[in-house]
């Protein structure tokens, strides 16, 4: 019986996040640019999944009698590099990578700014500290402090997610700290303490739901920096190494044929493009759905 | 944005657009003489400034390139024999083994007036070797022991033991001769004076050096009055340069860029086979290195020819170490080396247990190592090597491949002598194991073929022990050769007999414009 009750008093709940749910989409589904985004995001997201089905070559395959061949070659619509390396299986496994390499550092620097914020915004003996560290890394120009990080790790894929879920880690924090410090002044909090509930579980149980829509707003833009700086520093030679199909790293390979085989350094130039756009477009589109005073503005 | 503030900018940068292209064209305008005078000016791009401007201090082709121009040497290599030549020098003997009796060439002053004779040839050489000058090229008169004066116009070179290559040592740019008034008096590393057919004018660090003509110069003075050494560090844009008559000429122009620039109207490209080779060398003092079985291996696994085909002609497949072009090669090396063959290959790799071997291929991220790197790396992979690839800046490449802290790379030799003892004793000598011998090589065989060659006198006896050491080295596999280099230069076609030497170097004297 007591099973029953709970599970009825659980499809409440999702009921009621479900309504809530279907009104941020709807929102969502409201701004062209953001759906033209989700569309986007979805495309590369299968792609990447099924990368080994629908491309017919090794992203790592040189045939060097067939180099530099344009788009719409025979056998490779997207022609090949100067290595005669198919170009869309490079694109196509440089999506993986992307993806992977952002969801890492996304992931990583969420959960450390969140732990750091939700430290900082509760106990005032620690805000200060971590605030000051946080301002800190803040004083960097951001890839400065990615190339810092990388210089002091070494150059790989690895070491670039370590240093942008760094990089990640003050602004989440601040943001987490703000929302914090305007909840935990609400009444429900102070009376959820007088019941005598332990502040682990105030902060996670019930200040912590509470930024989750800032939070998923900033996760997502975050994720267009994320592939946009492993694609910098890789173009700089300090993430992906050769013959690595990243994205920054070809266009750094394909520059010096610019003139001869421009189409080597421009579409994994327009899959950046793509797909940071799209992560930035769905992340406004996320804010206008999820913050309801946005509608003020406009 | 509105329709009329939208009109506003478009027409501000139209506007701003115009004036940009006016000046441009402005600039490249004013070269042109108007009576129809061949100009006599000359400009060149180099991607990098000069190191210094002393043959003795320095020792890099950009510094060259331009000491070249103002200093001479004693003997200087002809282009086609690519045997000595007089140049300084009016004529040798040599009484005995040990003994080099040089007669000099009257009347010559160098650009400060100082009178060019046997004191400044021994001066000259004795800087070179001081210890305390510390001579990057110091090697070169290594073996000589005693320079003496005989009489005004006759200098006297004593060896210890017989120095074969000293003719090719004394046509090396780094031997040549400098003003002692100036070295004594001012800086030649900043100020340059020597006898050439130039005479240095300006130095602006970073961005240009100009010379001007010599003339009082020995012989017939230049038909060129001035010429710039132009830093231009981006080659794409040193090409655009070229094109649009900013710069009259390039040399060593990229295998990526040669199509263009050879695309280009009003552009002439020479390219000649040069005295470069570039390798793949093992450091032998690590495992599996120094198994001659995975060598042996790799060699069969590499596929130069494919290498070669990616570099738009400017590559030359050979794999003997010593190359076509350089003092001590004989032809039948050409077919001793081990040829591609990946089954035999993938066999050998099985046969040792070393299939799916972990190597690092470390690759200096200029010129074509990391093209090597790349093709190299696909085809180990399929004789069952998984091969990694490292990347450096130049100058922490050099110093981990100088400690010997890696354990497959790419590099190259210039042989600015052209001459295969100073190929073999430097790059793969024991004795030089911690500086140059990067390889860390060391065969007593070998060895002693190379001191051989070193102290012999008899060209052709040299060329015998060259050969030999040549082959033993190709067996035992230290280095697997990737291509023998093509030299470039690119030139406006106003530019006549700009010719440029295997070794790399030119002369701007015979030069002309029209």
């Amino acid at each position: 019986m007591p099973a029953v009750a709970k599970a009825k008093k659980k499809s409440d709940g999702e009921k009621k996040n479900n309504s809530r749910l279907v009104e941020i989409a709807k929102s969502l589904l409201k701004n062209k640019l953001s759906v033209i985004g989700l569309t986007i995001i979805a495309l590369i997201v299968l792609t990447a999944i099924f990368s080994p089905f629908i491309t017919s070559y090794g992203p790592y395959e040189q045939n060097l009698g067939s180099t530099k061949l344009g788009i719409g070659s025979e056998g490779h619509f997207l022609g090949t590099d100067n290595y005669g390396r198919d170009m869309w299986s490079r694109i196509v496994h440089g999506a993986v990578i992307s993806l992977l390499v952002g969801l890492c550092s996304v992931g990583l620097g969420l959960l450390g700014g969140v732990i750091l914020g939700l430290l900082a915004g509760y106990y005032r003996n620690l805000d200060g500290i971590i605030m000051r560290i946080v301002d800190l890394l803040f004083a960097f120009p951001g890839i400065l402090l990615a190339m810092l990080i990388i210089a002091m790790l070494g150059t790989s894929l690895v070491n670039v997610v370590i240093a942008i879920s760094i990089w990640s880690i003050p602004g989440c924090a601040r943001i987490v700290r703000g929302s914090v410090l305007s909840i935990k002044k609400q009444e429900y909090i102070l009376a959820m303490r007088s019941v005598g509930a332990s502040d682990w579980r105030i902060l996670f149980k019930h200040i912590l739901p509470n930024c989750t829509a800032p939070l998923i707003v900033f996760g997502t833009m975050r994720m267009a920096t994320a592939i946009l700086s492993t694609s910098a520093l890789s173009y700089l030679g300090l993430g992906a190494q050769p013959p690595t199909a990243e994205w920054g790293a070809m266009i750094a390979a394909g520059q010096d044929f610019m003139w001869e085989a421009p189409h080597i350094a421009i579409i994994p130039g327009i899959a950046i493009m793509l797909t940071v756009f799209s992560f930035n477009v769905v992340g406004d589109g996320l804010r206008d759905a999820l913050d309801p005073n946005m509608d003020v503005n406009h | 944005m509105n329709k009329r503030k939208f009109l506003g900018l478009a027409f501000f940068l139209v506007a701003g657009l115009l004036v940009i292209s006016g000046c441009s064209s402005e600039g490249s305008g004013g070269e042109s003489t108007g009576d129809g005078e061949a100009p006599t000016e000359i400009t060149y791009a180099t991607t990098s400034d000069a190191a210094g401007l002393s043959p003795i201090d320095t020792n890099d082709s950009v510094s060259s390139n331009v000491t070249y121009q103002v200093y001479e040497t004693l003997f200087t290599q002809n282009p086609e024999t690519l045997e000595p030549e007089p140049l300084l020098a009016e004529s040798y003997e040599t009484p005995d083994d040990n003994t080099w009796v040089i007669k000099l060439k009257e009347d010559i002053t160098f650009h400060d007036g100082t009178p060019f004779n046997a004191e400044a040839v021994k001066y000259t050489f004795e800087q070179l070797k001081d210890p305390d000058r510390a001579a990057p090229r110091a090697s070169l008169l290594e073996p000589v022991e005693s320079i003496e004066v005989q009489d005004e116009y006759t200098v006297v070179l004593k060896t210890e033991e017989p120095y074969g290559p000293m003719l090719a040592a004394l046509s090396h740019t780094n031997a040549a001769i400098v003003s002692p008034t100036a070295d004594k008096e001012g800086n030649i590393n900043k100020e340059p004076v020597g006898t050439g057919p130039f005479v240095f004018e300006e130095w602006v660090e970073g961005d240009q050096i100009t010379l001007k003509r010599n003339e009082d110069y020995w012989r017939e003075p230049s038909e060129i009055e001035t010429v710039t050494f132009k830093v231009v560090p981006e080659t794409s844009t040193a090409i655009s340069m070229l094109e649009t008559g900013e710069v009259q000429f390039i040399d060593a122009v990229p295998s990526d860029h040669i199509s263009r620039v050879e695309s280009l109207n009003g552009v002439e490209v020479q390219k000649s086979e040069g005295t470069r080779v570039s390798y793949l060398g093992f450091n032998m003092e690590k495992e599996p290195f120094n198994d001659p079985e995975f060598r042996q291996a790799v060699a069969y696994g590499v596929n130069q020819e494919s290498y070669v085909s990616q570099l738009n002609g400017l590559g030359i497949h050979n794999e003997s170490i010593i190359g076509p072009k350089v003092f001590g090669y004989n032809e039948e090396a050409t077919s001793a080396a081990y040829e591609y063959d990946p089954e035999k290959a993938k066999q050998m790799i099985q046969d040792n247990g070393y299939e799916g071997q972990e190597v690092t291929l470390l690759a200096a991220n200029r010129d074509n190592y990391m093209k090597m790197a790349e093709i190299v790396q696909s085809q180990l992979t399929e004789i069952g090597i998984n091969a990694s690839i490292e990347t450096m800046e130049w100058a922490s490449f050099l110093d981990t491949a100088r400690q010997g802290d890696y354990e497959m790379t790419f590099l190259g030799w210039a042989n600015s002598t052209a001459d295969g003892s100073e190929l073999l004793y430097p790059n793969l000598h024991s004795d030089n194991i911690g500086s140059s011998n990067y390889s860390r090589y060391s065969n007593s065989e070998f060895d002693n073929l190379v001191e051989e060659s070193r102290t012999i006198v008899d060209q052709e006896l040299r060329k015998e022990k060259l050969h030999e050491a040549n082959l033993l080295a190709m067996e035992k596999v230290p280095w697997v050769v990737m291509n023998h280099g093509v030299v470039t230069l690119a030139y406006d076609e106003s530019v006549e007999g700009l010719v440029v030497d295997p070794t790399g170097m030119w002369s701007l004297y015979p030069v002309s414009r029209k």
